[in-house]
């Protein structure tokens, strides 16, 4: 049982630390990690898997 | 449309994935790395996908942009399922497979409810926005565990040559992607420039997980270096 907890709070800690790394990087970024909603062009984002142009967001 | 040169750069992946998948089926290493093959199944079927509809329907369509940003997340998703094999491989010998699977989807829970919890407020759209918010966070969370996992390989001192490939290339593929991002953001005007890097970074992983198939035997050892040095 305290394995099963042990393995739940480091699962924890790790979406914890991965997501205060994605808000760091978006706050010190110019926008591009969040597909900005609203106008302007999407600039592409640095993760993108496969190959492909960028389209739009679909939520203009 | 894309220009030829855009066409050229996405396309250059797909022999590197083609390849990986030809020495994974060689070396019989199709059913051992399962996941690691079905990402890059995943990922040659959604190019082909991405080019058939880009071609048919063009660029601004919302047939191109659907498909684009949904075989975006479930690629994302493969490749987590993809390191979480690893983990599995990693932590085989402490008979700790149940807990990487525990662990496993936990996080991917908790990420999917924090996405969520993210997008709630958005009016329209709902779906799609939880879609590419949960690919985002995946990502990093990808990133964190990638590094984590090379952590316990040095620890528990894991010798596996292929196993370290595979590890060590997925955590270059996620930095480099890192870095490309970080250099567009300290350098906007380099930014077209930049755009052309993605395409090649992304022939990286099938090609080293390819290396890895063909050239690395399964029984090959390795000793990673010590973190540290001891005085005698």
């Amino acid at each position: 049982m305290s394995r099963r907890l042990t393995v739940v709070l480091l699962a924890m800690l790790v979406l914890v630390g991965a997501m205060s790394l994605k808000t760091v990087v978006v706050t010190h970024s110019d926008g591009s990690v969040i597909m900005a909603n609203g106008g302007g062009p999407v600039p592409p984002t640095p993760w993108k898997n496969g190959g492909g142009p960028v389209p739009p967001t679909p939520w203009k | 449309m894309p220009g030829p040169l855009e066409y050229v750069l996405w396309f250059l992946c797909t022999p590197f994935e083609v390849l990986a998948l030809v020495c994974a089926i060689k070396k019989k290493a199709i059913t051992r790395y399962f996941f690691l093959n079905l990402y890059i199944v995943a990922s040659l079927v959604a190019s082909l996908g991405r080019y058939q509809i880009l071609h048919r329907y063009g660029i601004n369509s919302m047939e191109y942009v659907y498909f684009y940003y949904y075989s975006d997340a479930l690629l994302t998703i493969c490749l987590f399922f993809a390191l979480m094999s690893l983990y599995s491989y990693v932590f085989a010998e402490l008979n700790a497979e149940r807990y990487v699977r525990l662990g496993a989807l936990f996080l991917l829970s908790g990420t999917a409810l924090f996405s969520y919890s993210v997008v709630q407020q958005s009016s329209s759209k709902l779906v799609t926005h939880f879609v590419v918010e949960l690919s985002q966070n995946l990502y990093f969370v990808g990133l964190v565990l990638t590094y984590l996992l090379w952590g316990s390989i040095m620890k528990l001192r894991e010798t596996r040559t292929r196993l370290i490939h595979m590890v060590l290339s997925l955590g270059v593929y996620f930095s480099l992607f890192a870095a490309t991002y970080a250099l567009r953001n300290l350098y906007p005007t380099m930014s077209s420039m930049l755009q052309a890097l993605p395409p090649l970074i992304a022939c990286f992983l099938p090609g080293a997980w390819a290396y890895a198939f063909w050239k690395v035997p399964e029984e090959a050892r390795t000793v990673p270096a010590r973190l540290a040095t001891v005085p005698r």
